[in-house]
């Protein structure tokens, strides 16, 4: 294909503004899949996507269209993942775009995610095209949007499409819109080839399959390609592009979106923002903005059976395949023995992977409450990064320790102004500016510890502002701050994986509230179990759980035997997630204690 | 005939009791006496079919239980009918001569038992019984004290109660059981430990002693959940678990199962069976059936029985098929409750594989709470085990 004829977009939409919907239609309208081929929201194609209504894994797909001038058209949708965790794989798929579909719900209008994304769009000098969804919505008020968004990111909204992917409605005015407003791309076919990875993910039979842009150069079948970041040389078995499924046409040309197998057999081998280029005669410089995977939250996995660690181990380097973000490595507890540390890219990527190892692998998992790195500065002068609470050197040992701090930007209707700043201090935040986008809805921005965001500042936030907020950080540095260990104490024996790094000032409260929170996770048992919270030697809080007087059936005759089964299989169901740490069974949710106190 | 390969049992429901108990979740129901004369007819009918069908197939029992609801509610004629027709079909059967059969069943080869409410009997039924064929009594006695039986909705005294254990001596019963309860509203240790005296001096052969449960649909469950019951505290009702526990073996009873203690020979074979694995045949509205892996429940509605059984309809439901994993969850739990415990060669038997092959994670880890005991032949509860039966008998589920 000509370039003159390609276009590359992306869409960027807040969740639930209907990003998939649209996706679907453009697919639908341009027959790339026939309507017997549609599923419901074709691109999110994984259950917990489907089940969440956000997009985990980024997709690509081609659609033919033709123009109002006769001329037939590649565009190549980028499908982008809808979640802050995911936001540097989100400026990788827009840096292979020209253009972005700015979708808006007509009603609720800009969020702080849409706008977080719209700023690293324009950073790429995306052509960004708004669309107003949802206008057959009652409450649609698409004047307002327009003008809000021309208010908060000044973008000129005269080209705005109405559209209610819904209904059909601007459907053909959109893809005319990415035809004429967004640039076709540029390179040099006859210059080394530069393409950037923006994906990948495993397969099968192919091995890792990369989604590229050829941004320079061209990609053919047989070609020795290489890697210029991790040095991978690999030879070109499968090259084309997405219909959503694969189609190998043998060759990619310059400024087209598709896809380069070479069975690779390690998706870290494949990373995100690498760019591929000849294995003899490279270009002389990688595509700019390549970044490592790092996470910036880590937990403990450990199997509730012991049985099941190498079970764990398989599952984690299976997902890992499909993963590269995924980090981890073995890690043993005192409480919970043999399991791993694992390394996320935020809280939403944390939950997908234990629900798939749960779902997908069948494994019945303790997860401690999650951490974040931080940096401890010892007396000796040595540095020491902490994800794993329990591994705090001593307090005597430490010179200071820093922590990682966000900015966060949180956008409500004015009238939570007060509630939200209210939370964000008393969550450690400083205030650090405030922006009305419109008469009615403000943007603040917060500098807070990244602890304290993974520690429910975004569920106190919504309850606060009865749903309205929405939340986006980004790192922005560590600082020091005054931090101590808290351990807790069951029936006098130290749970590591219930030790917990909190700052000073709060340390009692939150020791306190923890041990009544756990009071009430743990259940009685046929003693009675101390627990107490502690700085070093100094306990700061105590609780007792009772002992369980007695539990047996009185009776069990002819006509109670099923119904006692029963009744004996719901208790044990119950206790399915508890693992015995020492003498004590303990709750799975007990690990999580810590996250559910206020 | 040919001889069961297995002893097996049979229940006989009377679904009517004079008023019903706070506590009492059975089938039973009260002010519908009017029905007791069509319910007999359509048992005896059920028996003459259904239960004469299965000795051809099985032999005769080796244990009959007639429970309830209150069985001694029945007047004379309709207790004579229903005895009358459970000797012909399940003891005679194997003796057409009908003396022999008296003998052995009086000589105890057919364990025979009664269920009763003091109050409820005089010596005409009880010698009536007696001759019939009973040979055991098990009475609902629950408590001595006057006060507290008020409380539980019992409609007879301590008084009543000692009263009907020598009339049933006098009719010549030498087996008889005696039911007590604790952890009763606003009942003291003190008060417990008068109940265990009492029935300790009375000497039945049997006694079963079971904590008071609130269970869904009783009247004490719905004044728990308005808040009008006072229960002693866990820690009384611990006490007087202990008391029971250390009390009854002192005087002789032998603890065979969490909830009953017996003189040496005394057990109840019949529930006994209930936690050997044994099958049994109920017959009657609500009874229960354990036949050929299958759990069977008849229709708990009285007319709908009678009417069912008038018009020749079956008035049984499957109520589950037990799979192979449920029996043998099922064979050691119910196995557990027992002071013998788990045979392993019975369950080597029944599935063809050494209880340790499949158990041995749980059998290890009850043994080091010390809930369980291992020997050469058998898994059995500690005393601990016992009290924390449930945490036990979970372990054995999959």
């Amino acid at each position: 294909m000509a370039k003159k004829n390609i276009r590359n977009f992306s869409i960027i939409a807040h969740i639930d503004h209907g990003k998939s919907t649209i996706a679907d239609r453009l697919i639908e309208y341009t027959g790339t899949l026939s309507s017997r081929e549609m599923e419901a929201q074709v691109l999110d194609n994984m259950d917990l996507e489907r089940e969440r209504g956000i997009t985990i894994k980024a997709q690509t797909v081609r659609l033919a269209y033709k123009g109002k001038d006769g001329e037939t058209y590649e565009l190549n949708l980028i499908d982008t993942p809808g979640h802050v965790d995911f936001t540097y794989e989100v400026s990788r798929s827009l840096a292979a775009c020209e253009g972005a579909l700015l979708v808006v719900d007509a009603a609720q209008g800009v969020e702080a995610q849409t706008l977080a994304n719209v700023y690293m769009a324009l950073e790429h000098d995306l052509e960004i095209v708004p669309v107003i969804n949802k206008i057959d919505l009652p409450s649609a008020d698409p004047d307002r949007v327009k003008q809000e968004i021309e208010d908060a990111i000044g973008l000129d909204t005269e080209n705005a499409v109405l559209a209610s992917a819904k209904t059909g409605i601007g459907i053909e005015e959109i893809l005319d819109a990415i035809v004429e407003y967004i640039p076709a791309p540029e390179g040099d076919e006859k210059k080394p080839l530069q393409a950037l990875i923006f994906d990948s993910y495993f397969d099968a039979y192919k091995g890792v399959i990369a989604h590229v842009r050829v941004k320079e150069g061209r990609i053919e079948k047989g070609m020795r390609l290489k890697m210029m970041a991790t040095g991978k040389v690999f030879e070109v078995t499968d090259v084309g592009y997405f219909a959503p499924t694969l189609v190998d046409t043998g060759r990619l040309e310059v400024g087209e979106v598709g896809f380069v197998a070479g069975s690779l057999k390690d998706v870290r081998d494949v990373r995100v923002g690498d760019t591929i280029t000849f294995a003899d005669s490279p270009a002389a410089e990688p595509l700019p903005g390549y970044r490592g995977v790092t996470p910036m939250v880590y937990c403990g996995l450990y199997p509730v059976d012991s049985a099941d660690y190498d079970n764990l181990k398989d599952a984690l380097e299976k997902m890992q395949i499909n993963d590269a973000a995924l980090v981890f490595e073995p890690e043993t507890s005192v409480a919970l023995g043999f399991g791993f540390r694992c390394g996320f890219l935020g809280l939403l990527h944390m939950d997908v992977i234990q629900e798939r190892l749960e779902r997908e692998y069948k494994l019945k998992l303790i997860t401690t409450a999650p951490s974040v790195i931080y940096h401890v500065y010892k007396t000796d002068g040595t540095m020491v990064q902490v994800a794993n609470p329990s591994e705090l050197p001593p307090q005597t040992e430490i010179e200071h320790i820093e922590e990682p701090y966000v900015k966060a930007t949180v956008i409500v209707p004015s009238d939570y102004v007060g509630a939200v700043m209210e939370i964000s201090q008393e969550k450690r935040g400083t205030f650090k500016n405030m922006d009305y986008l419109d008469t009615n809805r403000v943007m603040i921005t917060y500098h807070i510890p990244l602890n304290e965001i993974i520690f429910d500042y975004f569920d106190r936030l919504k309850s606060a502002t009865r749903g309205y907020a929405s939340l986006d950080y980004e790192l922005a540095d560590y600082e020091t701050s005054k931090l101590v260990k808290v351990d807790v104490l069951l029936n006098g024996d130290p749970v590591d994986a219930l030790s917990t790094i909190v700052h000073k000032d709060r340390a009692a409260s939150r020791g306190r509230q923890l041990v009544s929170k756990l009071k009430e996770i743990i259940p009685q048992q046929m003693f009675e179990i101390p627990i107490q919270a502690a700085i070093g030697s100094k306990v700061i809080a105590r609780e007792n759980v009772r002992a369980r007087r007695k539990d047996v059936l009185a009776k069990c005759y002819g006509g109670d035997i099923t119904r006692k089964r029963k009744l004996l299989e719901k208790q044990k169901e119950g206790k399915k997630r508890m693992k015995a740490v020492g003498s004590v069974e303990v709750p799975q949710e007990a690990f999580m204690a810590i996250l559910k106190i206020d | 005939m040919e001889e069961a390969v297995r002893p097996w049992g049979v229940y006989i429901h009377i679904p009517f009791c004079k008023s019903k108990c706070f506590y009492c979740d059975f089938p039973s129901y009260a002010g519908r006496e009017a029905f007791m004369g069509d319910y007999v007819k359509a048992l005896v009918k059920e028996i003459e079919t259904i239960g004469a069908l299965r000795v051809e197939a099985a032999g005769t029992p080796a244990t009959i239980y007639i429970g309830g609801g209150t069985p001694s509610l029945l007047p004379m004629e309709l207790l004579e009918t229903l005895l009358a027709a459970l000797r012909r079909i399940f003891i005679e059967a194997d003796f057409p001569q009908g003396e022999r059969a008296r003998e052995r069943a009086e000589a105890g080869a057919v364990e025979y038992t009664l269920e009763c409410n003091p109050g409820t009997v005089d010596l005409d039924k009880l010698k009536l019984c007696r001759m019939l064929g009973v040979n055991r009594l098990s009475f609902g006695v629950q408590s001595f004290d006057d006060r507290l039986l008020r409380r539980i909705g019992r409609i007879h005294t301590g008084l009543e109660a000692m009263r009907s254990l020598h009339l049933a001596r006098i009719a010549g019963f030498d087996n008889i059981s005696m039911d007590l309860m604790y952890g009763l509203p606003e009942e003291r240790l003190e008060d417990f430990r008068h109940d265990l005296q009492a029935m300790a001096e009375l000497s039945p052969e049997h006694i079963s002693v079971y904590g008071l449960q609130l269970e869904l649909g009783t009247a004490f469950y719905q004044m728990q959940e308005k808040g009008r019951l006072t229960l002693p505290s866990d820690e009384e009702t611990e006490a007087m678990y202990d008391l029971m526990a250390d009390f009854l073996p002192e005087k002789g009873y032998e603890r065979y199962e969490i909830s009953s203690f017996a003189w040496p020979g005394r057990q109840s074979r019949h529930n006994l069976s209930y936690w050997q694995d044994a099958e049994y045949l109920g017959l009657g509205a609500a009874a229960h059936s354990y036949l050929g892996a299958m759990r069977y429940e008849n229709t708990h509605d009285i007319l709908a029985y009678i009417e069912g059984i008038r018009a020749g309809e079956s008035v049984r439901r499957l109520e589950e098929q037990v799979t192979e994993k449920a029996h043998k969850e099922e064979f050691c739990f119910l196995a557990l409750r027992t002071r013998e415990g788990i045979e392993k060669a019975a369950f080597l038997e029944t599935f063809g594989v050494p209880i340790e092959e499949i158990y041995d994670e749980a059998i290890r880890n009850l043994v080091g709470k010390k809930l369980l005991e291992e020997t050469e032949t058998h898994l059995h509860l500690t005393p601990l085990g016992m009290k924390y039966g449930n945490m036990a008998f979970e372990a054995f589920l999959f």
